[in-house]
């Protein structure tokens, strides 16, 4: 028996082992085969998106600080759950207006039907294996439905995140308080390029340029309170940044990109670095926004519950149905 | 902990109240030290390890003292006496236990493993490995959970004897306490009303007493690790100003050949300025020369089988930029265990407790032996640096009582402070005669460093009776005095000397290589650790060669000899006293005891070699480490200090004496294990308890 279980043990181990490795492998390939195709759309897209975002960002920033502006009198973690319930409602209506309800409605219908099937005809196995069939088919209908309003409203959900993020994500500095200034260089821009911070009130440099692999690193310490603009010399261009010091709750962003539509999105505040400059992009560590409601990474939690909530509590109202 | 509901022996108001109140505790405080709604005495002990009383009275007598002054003026001054063998660990252990080693196990730094002859190991914890587990390709994992139940890595605190504070938990009275040294993992608290963050005896995260790194572009510096845990120095090559390395971290308990994480860094320095950059992980850390960094995480991964999630340890060490240009060195601090995420290591009881000051005070060193003197030892910090490093440990540590302070209502608070113990070893020089590494001008430079402290500490004493002089009975200890350290006696080479160690061309009692091997039956005793002597016992030791029956003869003998022993240098005696431990301890453990422990005389102190049983050619050298001051000597010569805001009644009062006096203040009977009694007039200790609701009966 000992010899046998042993036996067992090791096949398991086996098993395991090459289970393991055959995951790995899998995995492993997926992640390349996805980056490739990845970087396909992202060459297609990123002509496209990234000029458009470029037009479509300011707007969004100006309408952002429009909205925000009129909460400003609330506490923070309740102008987050009013535009969280707002948003929620938005979506509500976008989905009434861009989903087709009728058919949405055939479909859940049809689930419901074969539900009762189901249980009224427990005891007739081709009643029973049917109503599973046509229940399956309604679910795979019901997705289809749903997806494309869904898609349709995904980039209006991204901007109002993006917006959302740039007041949540992060906090401005305090005044005199340390962080870290990250330009990272273009490839093209060449090993010899030299970078130097202008001097400026709202900003004093402790240590660096510190150069190495592709990026120049500051140590700096806040100055001044206010939404400074910092200038930096790099070989023969003029490279600015938006820095900002302010004791309470101000937007802020905290990398200027190059003309990458992903980066963009996600900071969405400061015009996209020319194509012809060095700079990749600039970086400023802002500290984390401390809040489990509204603070880093807690406000996207937020944002879904909230806006999810309302959106199932009001369908009724608006007679939307998914 | 701040008691939200009650706090100040404040009432509510009625029931209903009152009710809420508890309900929201039960529900808030599930798990953490208890809060207790009745009023207790308060006292406060601030424990100075190796606070020395001839340097405090000689600075009371200039007047450089004046809050210590004031309370010997008051007659709350007497010298304490300490342990046989004045050791740290050994007389926190009594002060705990109010007992002495023979009832709580630890007679030194270094005890060693009859069983397999000679093995030394760790005194006061042990870490138990898993020999069972789940055993897939390279790895053996440990299945904790039902039905296999497999044995997981632990570590088991070894000292004994029940801690003073399990009587007042039981009774209870709140407990703080804060770095206590010996108690390491901390004793459970049995009642709820005990909270202790562990001190001395904390491990670094690669289970060591404080292994520092340094990371260099010398030449000439040779990549070592350095002896006894004492660190790890690896070189760097810059290329085109850029170098990198890596962080060994703890050893992965699930990998069958023992494989240690690694965490991988990339150094950028500044072709030309004195700065440079370092990313780990996704931190950047940009820093001057002569820059300490902030503490950051570092998350090690412990490789798994491919089908299981890989296991993290998370610490956190600190880096210093020591030199950029022409040679680059970085010294990172050992890997201490995160107090905002100890994961695992339980470093506090409850667990919690240690979060819960992190939370507020961010992290802090965790490490047992916190200003890291093996760097100095090593030469990796130069003596300025070392300051800064314990200077920095000390604003910490000052931190650290703010907050225990501030979260302090009544009960017992206790707080010890490394700084007098770790300082001193390395810059107490009380002599005109010659340091043994630095000049006449450093060594009093680097003494004033000592004199400095203690008028800090001073303050920190003053700042105390000041906010709780009136209320609190305030006891200030420590656990032993110091003196030079400026001979080194090889007690094994002394016994090989003497025909009690054989062959006459041994080198070392563990490692074959230094020399002719020990023949153990030809040897009749060894020496182990700081103070003791062994008798190479037949029955107890593996190898053992003594008849039990001349184990008496023969230690006379020997304790003859070593009394009579001269130092050929300048004839002085070295050896002010040999105890036999039968006689001095309380019913020892015979298997771990050792049979003498050896009283040298002040001046001279076991040699480096000596502590784990290798031997040199000279019996008695001159010590040449930066460790040039010690107190593991004849006990009488180096006692602690007592100080307290009531007068002290006792003349010769005792470690052992502290525990019972605790516990007579807050009127829990003292058991019999305490043999001490209370260094207060019972009048005094009535006054220090007013408004305690009454005698709370023990269980034994």
């Amino acid at each position: 028996m000992q010899p046998m279980a042993e036996w067992m043990v090791n096949i398991l181990n086996w098993l395991l082992i090459a289970g393991g490795q055959l995951w790995f492998w899998t995995w492993e390939n997926l992640k390349a085969i996805c980056g490739v195709l990845w970087g396909v759309v992202d060459a297609v897209l990123n002509p496209v998106l990234s000029p458009v975002l470029s037009i479509l960002n300011p707007v969004c920033v100006v309408v952002g600080d429009v909205i925000y502006a009129a909460i400003d009198l609330l506490p923070i973690w309740v102008g987050l759950i009013l535009l969280s319930a707002g948003t929620g409602v938005v979506m509500l209506v976008f989905f009434r207006y861009t989903s087709n309800q009728t058919a949405i409605a055939r479909a859940k219908d049809d689930i419901k039907a074969n539900l009762l099937a189901l249980k009224l005809f427990r005891d007739d196995l081709r009643v029973v294996f049917s109503a599973q069939g046509k229940v399956l088919l309604a679910v795979l209908r019901l997705q289809r439905h749903v997806l494309l309003p869904v898609l349709l409203a995904t980039p209006f959900m991204l901007l109002v995140m993006a917006q959302m993020g740039i007041r949540h994500q992060w906090r401005p500095l305090h005044p005199n308080e340390r962080t870290l200034i990250k330009m990272t260089m273009r490839p093209s821009s060449g090993k010899s390029t030299q970078a130097v911070l202008r001097a400026h009130p709202g900003v004093r440099v402790e240590v660096g340029p510190v150069p190495g692999g592709n990026q120049f690193v500051w140590r700096v310490r806040a100055g001044q309170l206010g939404r400074h603009v910092l200038q930096f010399d790099v070989g023969s261009t003029v490279v600015e940044k938006e820095f900002v010091v302010a004791k309470g709750l101000e937007r802020v962003s905290a990398l200027r990109p190059g003309a990458d539509w992903t980066s963009q999105l996600i900071h969405p505040v400061e015009r996209p670095l020319p194509t012809a400059s060095p700079v990749e992009s600039i970086e400023i560590l802002y500290p984390s926004l401390e809040s489990r409601v509204y603070g880093t990474d807690y406000w996207l939690l937020t944002f879904f519950v909230v806006s999810m909530i309302v959106a199932l509590i009001l369908s009724p109202v608006f007679k939307v149905k998914f | 902990m701040n008691n939200f509901c009650l706090s100040g022996g404040v009432r509510p108001a009625s029931l209903a109240p009152r009710g809420l109140c508890l309900l929201l505790s039960m529900a808030i405080l599930a798990g953490s030290c208890r809060e207790q709604d009745a009023t207790f005495p308060k006292v406060i002990v601030l424990g100075f390890d190796g606070m020395d009383p001839k340097l405090c009275e000689r600075l009371m007598d200039a007047g450089q003292l004046p809050h210590l002054s004031k309370m010997r003026n008051n007659g709350g001054y007497r010298r304490l006496a300490t342990t046989i063998p004045p050791q740290s660990p050994v007389a926190w252990a009594s002060f705990i236990t109010g007992a002495d080693p023979g009832i709580h196990g630890v007679f030194d730094f270094i005890h060693r493993d009859a069983s397999r002859q000679c093995v030394p190991y760790y005194s006061v914890a042990e870490t138990i490995e898993s020999d069972q587990g789940w055993e897939i390709g390279d790895y053996k994992i440990p299945l904790t959970f039902w039905p296999f139940n497999h044995q997981a890595v632990e570590t088991k605190l070894r000292r004994g004897g029940t801690p003073f504070w399990d009587y007042l938990d039981e009774a209870g009275v709140p407990v703080r306490i804060y770095d206590i040294p010996a108690n390491y993992p901390p004793s459970p608290s049995h009642a709820g009303h005990m909270c202790c963050l562990s001190g001395m005896g904390v491990p670094d995260l690669l289970g060591t007493l404080g292994g520092m790194y340094q990371f260099f572009s010398d030449a000439i510096v040779v990549a070592r690790d350095e002896p006894g845990g004492g660190g790890m120095r690896h070189p760097l090559v810059f290329k085109n100003h850029t170098a990198k390395g890596a962080i060994t971290g703890p050893r992965n308990v699930y990998d069958r050949k023992g494989k240690s994480a690694r965490v991988p860094f990339v150094i950028h320095r500044h072709p030309s300025d004195p700065t440079a950059r370092i990313e780990i992980q996704d931190q950047t850390i940009v820093l001057q020369e002569g820059e300490w960094s902030d503490w950051q995480e570092i998350d090690f991964e412990l490789e798994m089988p491919s089908l299981l999630p890989n296991a993290h340890v998370v610490g956190m060490c600190r880096f210093y930029l020591q030199k950029v240009h022409p040679t680059f060195r970085l010294y990172v601090t050992p890997i201490n265990i995160d107090p905002s995420d100890p994961g695992d290591q339980k470093i506090s009881e409850p667990p919690e407790f240690v979060t819960r000051i992190a939370d507020e005070l961010g992290r802090f060193y965790t490490t047992g032996f916190q200003e890291d003197h093996k760097a100095l030892s090593n030469k990796v910090f130069s003596d300025e640096e070392f300051r800064q490093q314990a200077d920095y440990v000390l604003e910490e540590r000052l931190a650290l009582l703010e907050y225990a302070l501030a979260h302090y209502n009544d009960g017992l608070l206790f707080f010890y402070f490394s700084s007098t113990d770790l300082q001193a070893h390395m810059f107490w020089w009380e002599s005109d005669e010659k340091h043994p590494v630095r000049s006449p001008t450093e060594a009093a430079k680097y003494n004033d460093v000592i004199v400095e402290l203690y008028k800090r500490m001073d303050q920190v004493v003053g700042d105390v009776v000041q906010r709780y002089g009136e209320t609190a009975t305030i006891l200030v200890m420590s656990d032993h005095g110091f003196v030079n350290f400026k001979r080194q006696f090889n007690l094994n080479t002394w016994l090989r000397k003497n025909g009690y160690l054989r062959p006459s061309d041994c080198g070392s009692l563990l490692d074959p290589t230094k020399g002719a091997p020990v023949d153990w039956s030809r040897s009749r005793a060894y020496g182990m650790g700081l103070n003791g002597l062994y008798v190479n016992l037949k029955g107890r030791e593996l190898y053992g060669s003594v008849d039990p029956e001349d184990r008496n003869a023969l230690l006379s003998k020997i304790t003859e000899q070593l009394l009579a022993e001269r130092d050929p240098q300048n004839g002085k005696q070295i050896i002010a006293k040999v105890y036999r431990t039968d006689e001095v301890y309380t019913n020892p453990d015979a298997a771990t005891v050792p049979d003498l422990i050896i009283g040298y005389e002040s001046g001279y102190r076991a040699s480096w070699a000596t502590t784990l049983g290798d031997l040199s050619n000279e019996v008695v050298a001159d010590n040449d480490a930066t460790w040039s001051a010690d107190h593991c000597i004849a006990a009488d010569q180096v006692p602690g200090v007592l100080y307290s805001n009531h007068p002290i009644t006792t003349n010769d009062p005792s470690l052992l004496d502290l525990a019972p006096t605790i516990l007579t203040l807050f009127q829990v009977e003292v058991p019999q294990t305490m043999t001490g009694v209370t260094v207060f007039d019972r009048k005094d200790a009535v006054v220090a308890t007013v408004g305690f609701p009454g005698k709370r009966p023990i269980k034994e």
